[in-house]
């Protein structure tokens, strides 16, 4: 008997195994017809600038960690030496970090009070309403005339993105919290609003308010790159810098990179989001 | 001393829940029309009735979830203006915090500065024990059956050691022998307790097994049509002879032809 279902657990294994090892070669095929096509792209294009082919992108990319470069940090304004893309990379989150941290406390805190309480939601939702469609990047003219077009005028465009993101997973999150929950915890003893939120609402809002954060990850790369090409220092800048100089390699090779900052922050996020939401 | 037994000795059981003439109304259905009750300190009592008959609105006013349009509760002697920690509440769905552990759930009512537990974390080892849930403190709730979700249920109310215990339809999503397993240990536990307990059901069979009194309710509108009070021993059989003629009553009183 027991042999019996050890074969069929070994069986199933091997089904699991083999269908995830069809997975990664379908992707790895899906890759390599990408390559060949953009390998070729590149051969028959003229002039040979406009398309760089990958082996020259991939030689841009080793040369981004070639030479070193120097920066200046922010607030402290010590210099700091680091090899050249990493330079630029940590341009790019001296705004980054900061504006997408801020936006998003803003927005949860904003999207939490909101969906929770239906007074302020009256007085502020028409509001809402009219601003949110406006596309992050329209706030550059005033981040150039209120900050100048540097670190902080790039940090407040990324808070503007984090902001109506994180706003939107944390009003959802609360607007959706169970009456039965609610009902549960006054039989309880949680009589103040206050405590209903913190030990009930946020909980419960928890998924939405985490992928909420994840989305505004990826979404505030795009809109930090957006505030570079006006000319914030960071990668995005690099981008059009490289470009001027007709060395779409090197523009090529921070794209890249900046791929790849994204994704260590994805899935450095999505491990997270499993360990805080092991309940689900 | 002396109150003590004065209580045991006198025949009529001191009121613990008295509802009078309440009434209520959602859009155009009258829920409840002047309803009362009185429910004796200690005493099981069941309330039954068809769908809509505002059985469940009935047990929301008593725990302070729903203001009556008209009427009071009183509960020990005092109007109910909210929910308190006198009256624990088993819900229909489990109703439990998903994020929390059993451990979790059960001391939420334990964890509130409202209860002054000396050894909150003895007393939640205490109540896990008292509902079999011993190995589990650690699963979450969606890793336990229905009936477990349901324990948890009963020893979360239990926490703050309520002197009410108010139970909506609590067994009505577990399986048949499941809920009969629940029904000795819930007698189990008044026995222990000793709490006055309302229990909601839709399930005449469930309300004679348990129950020292059984409240039948009319629906559209909700009315009390008649209190039956059923004297068999405990434990009871449904097979019995006695337990038969209380269902049948019941379900007479509802309308509803007798089974051949």
């Amino acid at each position: 008997m027991s042999t019996h279902t050890d074969t069929r657990s070994d069986t199933l294994g091997t089904q699991g195994f083999e269908s995830d090892l069809r997975r990664y070669l379908r992707g790895l095929g899906g890759l390599a017809v990408f390559l060949l096509v953009w390998w070729v792209g590149a051969m028959v294009t003229q002039p040979s600038y406009l398309v760089p082919s990958p082996l020259e992108s991939v030689r841009a990319f080793v040369d981004l960690f070639a030479n070193t470069t120097s920066i200046v940090v922010p607030i402290s304004g010590s210099n700091l030496v680091l090899p050249t893309g990493l330079a630029h990379l940590t341009e790019t989150l001296f705004h980054y970090v900061p504006g997408l941290l801020l936006g998003a406390s803003c927005g949860i805190g904003l999207g939490l009070v909101m969906g929770w309480n239906g007074t302020l939601d009256d007085w502020l939702r028409p509001l809402i309403r009219v601003l949110r469609p406006i596309p992050p990047l329209a706030w550059i003219v005033f981040a150039i005339v209120w900050f100048g077009i540097h670190h902080t005028g790039a940090a407040f465009i990324v808070f503007v993105g984090a902001f109506w993101i994180n706003f939107y997973g944390a009003y959802g999150g609360v607007e959706g919290v169970s009456s039965e929950l609610t009902d549960a915890a006054s039989m309880l003893g949680v009589e103040r609003d206050l405590s209903m939120l913190k030990l009930v609402a946020l909980p419960s809002a928890a998924p939405q308010v985490l992928t909420g954060f994840r989305t505004s990850i990826g979404r505030c790369w795009m809109i930090v790159v957006g505030a570079e090409l006006f000319g914030a220092p960071g990668v995005g800048y690099e981008i059009i810098n490289a470009s001027n100089n007709l060395a779409m390699a090197t523009s090529v090779a921070y794209m890249f990179l900046i791929s790849l900052a994204f994704l260590c922050m994805d899935v450095g996020f999505r491990l997270l989001e499993g360990r805080v939401l092991a309940w689900r | 001393m002396a109150l003590s037994s004065e209580s045991s000795n006198s025949r009529e059981p001191r009121e613990k829940i008295t509802v009078r003439n309440v009434s209520r109304a959602y859009d155009s259905t009258k829920a409840l029309e002047n309803v009362s009750l009185s429910v004796g300190e200690g005493e099981f009592c069941c309330i039954v009735g068809p769908s809509g008959c505002g059985k469940t609105t009935l047990l929301r006013a008593i725990a302070g979830l729903d203001d009556p349009d008209s009427g009071s509760i009183l509960v020990g002697g005092d109007p109910v203006t909210g929910p308190g920690l006198d009256r624990g509440m088993v819900f229909q769905e489990y109703a439990l915090f998903p994020w929390r552990t059993v451990r979790g759930n059960i001391r939420f009512g334990l964890d509130r500065p409202a209860c002054g537990c000396p050894d909150c974390e003895a007393r939640a080892r205490e109540l896990i024990e008292l509902v079999g849930l011993e190995g589990f403190e650690d699963a979450y709730p969606k890793e336990l059956s229905g009936g477990m979700k349901q324990r948890v249920g009963i020893a979360r109310a239990l926490a703050p050691d309520p002197e009410i215990l108010l139970m909506d339809e609590p067994f009505g999503s577990v399986d048949a022998r499941t809920r009969d397993r629940l029904h000795a240990e819930l007698l189990d536990i008044w026995a222990q307790t000793e709490q006055t307990v309302v229990f909601v059901t839709h399930d005449i069979d469930e309300a004679v097994m348990l129950a020292d009194r059984v409240v039948v309710m009319d629906a559209d509108p909700g009315t009390v049509q008649s209190t039956v009070s059923i004297d068999v021993e405990r434990p009871r059989e449904r097979t019995a002879h006695d337990f038969v003629e209380h269902v049948a009553q019941i379900r007479a009183e509802l309308g509803e032809p007798r089974p051949h």
